[in-house]
């Protein structure tokens, strides 16, 4: 159905190289996110795809054709914009049947799909409305009935979220999600936002200055980041980073003004980096109050920090203070964050630690 | 208090109005001037005062502006030329609006390379007197064989407006988001079903803006038409000028201003019908999706 394959894709604008060697495979159904920081070149990737944008070199495959030199008509492709793109002088309905019109599908199927695209999205009593009269919400479901009308192979979504506010944003998202389930087609979805990335994808490829970081699930991504960059971009609060020196395999940290020496679970990587300094990521959840049950875990140890800002947020608060004068992030629960001050007892569990090359912000592994 | 308040601003208010009232009438007197001068016998007009309202109307001097005053040796009045003019205008307004909405259309949406230069030569053009072009564009229509032509006249203003024309549509389709393109062409749009779907919509004040204007330049041209047009086909400017600088007998300044009102009628009018569309089309352009 919609598969899509990028093989070697370059594109520059005059001499700047927007994009360089991408290569990617989505499969048929895939919800894959293309996620990256203001001018990685998410959205031109998506151009390219879409085939508004022409490329230097490489090719595109969707569903085992080439399509590198087609016109975007002839891709079979819907898209919806981030500024929903919504033909302000025509009608809801008209907005949504302007795809059928211009294929030349015929009158009563044209009707059929408008009341079944329209009932999907319930927006059916908008129908004789202009875009100008509708909120922002249903503006977006009026765009994404556009995209659908078509059926087409794969649905291109470039950051359809970013003009909602935040309590939309978490609605449509899911709403977005239960759309593809059940509908089921290809969605390649353009974000900057790390949560609807998170939430959304079936994969994720971070894209960072025209280059593949890395690709793969929610969790690899998560859990698993190949650099740290990556690591950085992924996760609200982010990942603590901290120089630390190592010394027999085992890494220096000073807290609450005494020195601790963390057991880190990648010894074997570090012995063979030769390195004498490297940076720890570690991810705010891992620095709790001292929980019992964690007690024969042989990665948790117990220190003394000093709080010096706390953010309540509701489900938890997080408390700020420093190791090695690197700002360090942890995530308490709120009946023990809102008190924290100085000397706080911070249980670590450095399980899930990982170290980076501080030079080359490569992962150690 | 408040009584005090009041009184400093109907005085505020007066002094405003009175300055107001001032400048519009010096800015409307040769209009009345014209107007009951028109509406005088040539008895009165000698004798009388200038600013005086006419003692007994009489419409004789607009009837035989219109219909039997002298341009030359020809005493059939202004009206043969007053439909040349309409002959001239008319197509010359349609084919240069229609033609600026396709390359502004063009120039703003579908830019390829030299599209900038195109638009940056294309605006020179504005720029160009008309003395400059007198003597090539002679040249070009006899060759066309439409010298002494109305054909030719409507041509010489098709060519001369379509540098502003353009211009105006190219700036008013500038301001409609290039993402509405994009989506129709994802929805199987080609460029005409683009410009007739989508942009032709939207358009109703810049091409109420260009017509106006087109009409108002190509009815009020003098030098075109007195250096492009034979004997036949002049335009109303023209047979005005020859009207008024044809005297036989005495000067006849009733008949005068009677031809100078009729002549400006017809752009007077436009600008009554669609002028308030003219100021929402200056300033209009944005549209919010």
């Amino acid at each position: 159905m919609g598969s899509i394959s990028l093989n070697g894709i370059n594109k520059s604008f005059g001499s700047t190289e927007v994009l360089k060697n991408i290569n990617l495979d989505i499969k048929d159904g895939e919800f894959l996110i293309l996620i990256g920081p203001s001018g990685c070149g998410k959205s031109t990737l998506m151009n390219l795809i879409a085939g508004l944008e022409d490329l230097n070199s490489g090719e595109i495959i969707i569903d085992g054709k080439n399509v590198s030199e087609e016109s975007p008509k002839d891709r079979d492709i819907a898209m919806v914009f981030q500024s929903y793109a919504l033909y302000p002088t025509m009608s809801v309905a008209r907005n949504i049947c302007f795809g059928l019109e211009m294929n030349k599908v015929p009158k009563d199927e044209q009707a059929s799909i408008l009341k079944r695209v329209s009932e999907l999205l319930q927006i059916d009593h908008l129908l004789d409305r202009k875009p100008g009269q509708l909120s922002g919400g249903q503006r977006q479901r009026v765009a994404m009935g556009r995209a659908l009308a078509r059926s087409p192979k794969v649905f291109l979504f470039d950051e359809p979220l970013s003009n909602l506010d935040a309590k939309l944003r978490v609605e449509m998202r899911t709403e977005i999600k239960k759309l593809h389930k059940r509908i089921g087609t290809t969605i390649v979805y353009v974000t900057h936002d790390q949560i609807e990335a998170m939430t959304l994808a079936d994969r994720i490829a971070v894209l960072k200055d025209g280059e593949l970081q890395q690709i793969g699930t929610p969790y690899e991504i998560y859990n698993d980041p190949v650099s740290h960059f990556v690591a950085d971009f992924m996760g609200s609060p982010g990942m603590n980073f901290i120089e630390c020196i190592v010394k027999d395999q085992n890494l220096v940290i000073e807290s609450g003004g005494q020195k601790y020496e963390l057991i880190i679970p990648c010894t074997e990587a570090l012995i063979k980096s030769n390195l004498d300094v490297v940076l720890l990521g570690i991810r705010p959840e891992m620095l709790t109050e001292i929980q019992p049950s964690a007690a024969d875990n042989s990665f948790v140890q117990k220190i003394k920090f000093d709080v010096e800002v706390i953010e309540p947020m509701g489900a938890d608060t997080v408390a700020i203070g420093q190791w090695n004068e690197n700002e360090v992030m942890a995530r308490l629960s709120p009946e023990s964050g809102n008190s924290a001050g100085k000397g706080f007892e911070l249980q670590v569990d450095t399980s899930k630690a990982i170290l980076f090359d501080p030079n080359s912000g490569l992962r150690i592994r | 208090m408040s009584s005090l308040k009041l009184t400093k601003y109907n005085i505020g208010r007066t002094f405003i109005y009175s300055i107001l009232i001032f400048f519009a009438f010096i800015y409307l007197a040769p209009l009345y001037v014209m107007f009951t001068t028109s509406l005088k016998d040539i008895e009165e007009i000698r004798s009388g005062n200038l600013m005086a309202l006419p003692i007994d109307p009489t419409f004789y001097a607009w009837k035989k502006a219109w219909s039997s005053a002298c341009t030359g040796s020809d005493c059939r009045g202004l009206a043969p030329y007053f439909w040349n003019s309409v002959r001239i205008v008319f197509p010359a307004v349609i084919i240069s609006t229609i033609v600026g909405a396709f390359n502004g259309y063009s120039l703003a949406k579908w830019k390829f390379k030299g599209s900038e230069f195109l638009f940056g030569a294309l605006l020179f053009g504005c720029f160009i007197p008309f003395q400059v072009i007198l003597l090539p564009m002679a040249k070009l229509l006899g060759m066309l064989g439409l010298a002494n032509t109305v054909t030719g006249l409507v041509l010489v203003h098709v060519i001369y407006g379509v540098a502003f024309t353009t211009l105006f549509f190219r700036n008013y389709y500038v301001g409609i988001p290039t993402e509405l393109v994009r989506a129709a062409k994802l929805d199987g749009a080609g460029f005409f079903a683009i410009f007739r779907h989508i942009f032709i919509p939207l358009s109703t004040p810049i091409f109420v803006v260009t017509i106006i204007w087109q009409f108002t330049q190509i009815w009020n041209d003098f030098l075109f038409g007195v250096v492009y047009s034979g004997s036949g086909t002049q335009p109303i400017t023209v047979a005005l000028n020859n009207l008024v600088n044809t005297s036989v007998g005495g000067k006849e300044y009733n008949v005068d201003m009677a031809a100078a009102i009729i002549a400006a009628l017809p752009t007077l009018a436009v600008y009554v019908i669609a002028g308030k569309y003219f100021v929402r089309g200056l300033t209009a352009g944005a549209v919010k999706g």
